[in-house]
């Protein structure tokens, strides 16, 4: 059975390592994903990819603390990518 | 090139001709298309699909249930002559995870094992033992960690975390009334489990994938719900839907093990790395790896009632093991609670129902869904409490029976019809087995049978009741639909009529109802129902009992609208006619007067597409509320059991039961749907349990993974009320759940009236029925030997 309570906006955090950065490339997505893990929204979706679902505020929120770690940690770039779910309320900014 | 233009004009495998029958009517006895067949052994299942050139493909599994990945080698296996691809994640080309609800899971893993047969990597060779022996070939490199294994464990502060945001995948609790000021004469609690049970599927995961030569695919496969995978496979391949094409293939079997992914998209992969068909064929002891379980659960109750026995509160505290993936674990601990309860007027309640991540195989849904577990705990504390009242276990249910008008714990009214206190009057009331002698019996009807333990000497009978009751469809504001197409042609001077859904046929007689409905609404003799496929909109899954309600609502609409566009035609050309217009045996008639055969009137196809919405549901608010679900169904069991009481073996005499299914659509479908419940039922009760030690499954075969066979089915007597669902097509109601839900508890509680034990554990076990211990030893037997023990690279499993 599919889909019960869906979030309202989904991220999706690609890190971008850089081999020149003072810390190993492991070390910069594991920054990445402790930022993300502490937010209580994340879930991996690959080697270095972190997805955040839940509400728009707090996804928000949370994307811009990943985004800070993994840069913090030497990263090179985040490609990021933010989606509406389909049948979430998508216009509801109150949660 | 656009998308429109990728997708092919025709499929790439030839579509076979729909099998043309003359269905019964709608409440008419009818013999499924495909019961002879099946029978036969004529019926093509999709293990049986080939082409030519195929390829056959393979998964390497991880033999470890917790273990982080170092590096993975293949070269080994890619020198093998006559393997064509080896796949790892690193070849995924689109989103790495799926997942129904949550994309939690890893279409290979890249880091991190969390399951025992977790999928690390694919081979496509020319022969299944090639692929099979390259498999042995890939190099992996783990570094074990120490399985998670408890629920309870995992829900602790300091439990190493399984995923990022935690081990909690889901907390639901439900507030109503005011359980702290609530005064009881009597209360009485317990503590109940129930093991890991396996759908045991008979046709094992399998399908055939074909490249289009444009980048696209097209999968023929087994599954519940063809749109669903659709998007998650084309999600992971990084195509577009419409490059992605899914038709139904023969399915051996489903009951919710086949909702989630399991070869799909590892065959579509491999298939477009190497351009040619793949088909991928799970063995027993893999399709024990390849889908989710029942959750097992551990149960905490406690009932408050008054001395005249009405109940005054329930407080419930359920923690279920998901496992190692999200697949439909929400949902699941969303349904417990709301039923936690029992089909009882409940005016307090706090429940609190857990659903944790642990290194334990991923469970999911399985028939019943949730409903199960609650009912065989709030059943037991029914006996107890009755016990403790000296009532009559019947009469203390019938008491507290829930009744249309009141509210659920969840908050919504209870909609009519709901005859709990019907169908426990009904079973009360039916004869009971004749009582035979047993000393001097045949030993086939004996406990133990030929297996000559017992004459009869230290033989007891028990009897049993529960009742129990779960939804029907999808609910908490999933916008539940099924699509339909209806097509009235004229052939070979016949008319006829041509259904198409994407609904998936998987044993419970769906695409027979399709007929039946067909025919009844259109009075057409000659009726085809298409192959399923992803060409037409969603049906939604075969599960939650509701294909007969809202793909039935669906053809009856479709059909409704082609009966109106014919109706049209009469009159633009016979003028208005005196009467109402109908259809009857391939006939248009008005006032019992013919006005035109069909097959004179029709010169062009007429074709209706509907899309049906059941009505909206809500999702529970934080207290737990809101009119969460559809439509509600009920069944109450008795059970008469004999029980040697030396050895702990069990007869199952008779099971009665009385269900209320609004509308007995097609009789004999329908009792073969209790029936099989019922068999069901008796197993969890009885025999079924997936055995799992530190994360790994012991008992992974049909030798040691026990299921009732026809010697272990009794004959069932039932009683059927069709109380119509004034909402529902015809009146329908799903049947598919209800005879699973409360015969494992009426059979459990025969045994203890047999027996005098406590029994709160199921399946129960030989050495619980003669008092040797409640649960089974904390370190199963490991039956089959160390084969079972592991899977993945036959040297690691020699090495465990």
């Amino acid at each position: 059975m599919p889909g019960y309570e869906r979030a309202q906006l989904s991220a999706e955090l690609e890190v971008i390592t850089s081999p020149a950065a003072e810390r190993p490339p492991q070390e910069q997505v594991e920054a990445a994903k402790e930022a993300a893990s502490g937010s209580g929204l994340a879930r991996e979706a690959g080697p270095e990819t972190t997805v955040l679902a839940g509400g728009r505020k707090e996804v928000l929120r949370a994307t811009m603390g990943v985004i800070e770690a993994a840069l913090d940690a030497g990263a090179h770039a985040v490609n990021v990518k933010v989606e509406a779910e389909g049948d979430a309320p998508r216009f509801d900014t109150e949660s | 090139m656009t998308r429109a233009q990728t997708a092919p004009t025709a499929p790439t495998r030839e579509r076979p001709r729909a099998p043309v029958s003359t269905p019964g009517k709608v409440g008419e006895h009818t013999t499924r298309s495909d019961g002879v067949p099946k029978v036969k052994g004529e019926f093509e299942y999709s293990s049986d699909l080939r082409m030519d050139g195929m390829l056959w493909g393979a998964t390497l599994r991880s033999p470890h249930p917790h273990a982080r990945i170092w590096s993975i080698d293949t070269s080994g296996a890619e020198a093998i002559p006559g393997v064509f691809a080896v796949l790892t994640h690193e070849d995924v080309p689109g989103r790495k995870v799926y997942g129904m609800e949550v994309p939690d899971q890893p279409v290979l893993a890249w880091e991190r094992i969390r399951y025992q047969g977790e999928a690390v990597a694919l081979v496509a060779a020319d022969h299944p033992e090639t692929a099979r022996r390259a498999l042995e070939k890939i190099a992996v490199e783990y570094e074990v960690l120490e399985p998670l294994a408890d629920a309870e464990a995992a829900m602790r502060e300091d439990a190493p975390k399984l995923h990022l945001s935690g081990n909690i995948l889901r907390h639901v609790r439900i507030r109503h009334g005011y359980v702290e000021s609530a005064r009881a004469d009597v209360v009485v609690g317990g503590e109940y489990e129930i093991g890991m049970q396996d759908q045991a599927f008979l046709g094992p995961e399998s399908g055939l994938a074909v490249p289009d030569g444009r980048g696209g695919v097209d999968l023929y496969v087994s599954t519940q719900w063809l749109h669903v995978d659709q998007d998650q496979v084309a999600e992971s391949l990084g195509l577009a839907p419409d490059q992605v094409r899914l038709t139904l293939s023969g399915v051996g079997g489903a009951f919710g093990g086949r909702e989630d992914l399991s070869m799909q998209i590892h065959a579509c992969m491999l298939a477009l790395e190497t351009g040619r068909p793949v088909k991928m064929v799970y063995n027993r002891e893999e399709s024990f790896f390849g889908h989710v379980h029942r959750h097992p659960a551990r149960m905490r109750y406690e009932h408050g009632a008054t001395k005249d026995g009405e109940i005054v509160y329930v407080r419930a505290r359920l923690v279920f093991d998901g496992g190692a993936y999200a697949s439909s674990s929400n949902a699941v601990c969303l349904n417990a609670a709301t039923f936690a309860c029992g089909p009882y007027d409940v005016p307090n309640a706090e429940i609190e129902s857990y659903m944790l991540y642990t290194n334990n195989p991923p469970c999911g849904a399985m028939r019943g869904f949730g409903a199960v577990q609650v009912c065989f705990a709030h059943e037991t504390q029914m006996d107890r409490l009755a016990k403790e009242l000296g009532m009559d276990p019947v009469e203390l249910r019938i008491k507290n029976a829930m009744r249309p008008g009141i509210k659920f714990p969840f908050g919504q009214e209870v909609p009519p019809p709901a005859p709990v206190k019907e169908i426990l009057e009904r079973v009360r009331v039916m004869p009971m087995p004749e009582e035979e002698e047993v000393i001097g019996r045949d030993l086939r009807r004996l406990p133990g049978g030929v297996s000559n333990v017992t004459h009869g000497e230290g033989v007891r009978r028990g009897v049993g009741y529960a009742v129990g009751y779960k939804n029907v469809g999808f609910s908490a504001g999933f916008d539940d639909y099924s699509t339909a197409r209806v097509i009235l042609s004229v052939e070979d001077g016949e008319p006829l009529l041509e259904v198409y859904t994407a609904a998936a046929e998987v044993g419970q007689g769906l695409i027979t109802l399709e007929a039946q409905i067909a025919r009844t609404e259109l009075g057409v003799e000659k009726v085809a129902v298409l192959p399923a496929d992803t060409r037409i909109g969603s049906a939604g899954s075969t599960s939650a009992s509701r294909q007969s309600y809202v793909t039935g609502a669906a053809v009856k609409q479709a059909c409704e609208g082609v009966r109106e566009r014919v109706f049209e035609r009469v009159r633009e050309e016979f003028g208005e006619e005196p009467g109402e217009l109908s259809l009857e045996a391939g006939n248009v008639v008005a006032g019992g007067r013919t006005i035109v055969p069909l097959a004179e009137l029709i010169d062009e196809e007429i074709e209706e597409t509907v899309e049906f919405h059941h009505r909206a549901t809500e999702p529970l608010d934080e207290n737990g509320q809101g009119n969460a679900h559809l439509q509600f169904a009920f069944a109450a069991h008795r059970a008469v059991v004999e029980v040697d009481t030396e050895l702990g073996l069990v007869r199952v005499v008779e099971i009665a039961t009385a269900q209320d299914v609004g509308k007995a659509m097609n009789p004999q479908a329908l009792e073969g749907q209790i029936e099989g419940g019922i068999a069901q039922g008796l197993g969890l009760a009885l025999l079924e349990e997936i055995q799992i030690k530190e994360g790994k499954i012991q008992n992974a075969s049909f030798t040691d993974y026990l299921i009732p066979t026809i010697l272990d089915m009794p004959s069932v007597r039932m009683e059927i009320l069709e109380l119509a669902d004034p909402e529902a097509p015809y009146g329908l109601k799903g049947v598919g759940e209800p005879p699973t839900i409360s015969s494992t508890p009426a059979i459990v509680a025969a045994l203890r009236d047999a027996t005098g034990q406590e029994l709160r554990r199921v399946p129960v076990k030989p050495e619980q029925i003669v008092g040797i211990a409640e649960k089974p030893p904390s370190g199963p037997p490991q039956p089959g030997g160390r084969g079972y023990s592991g899977i993945g690279r036959l040297d690691e499993r020699r090495e465990t």
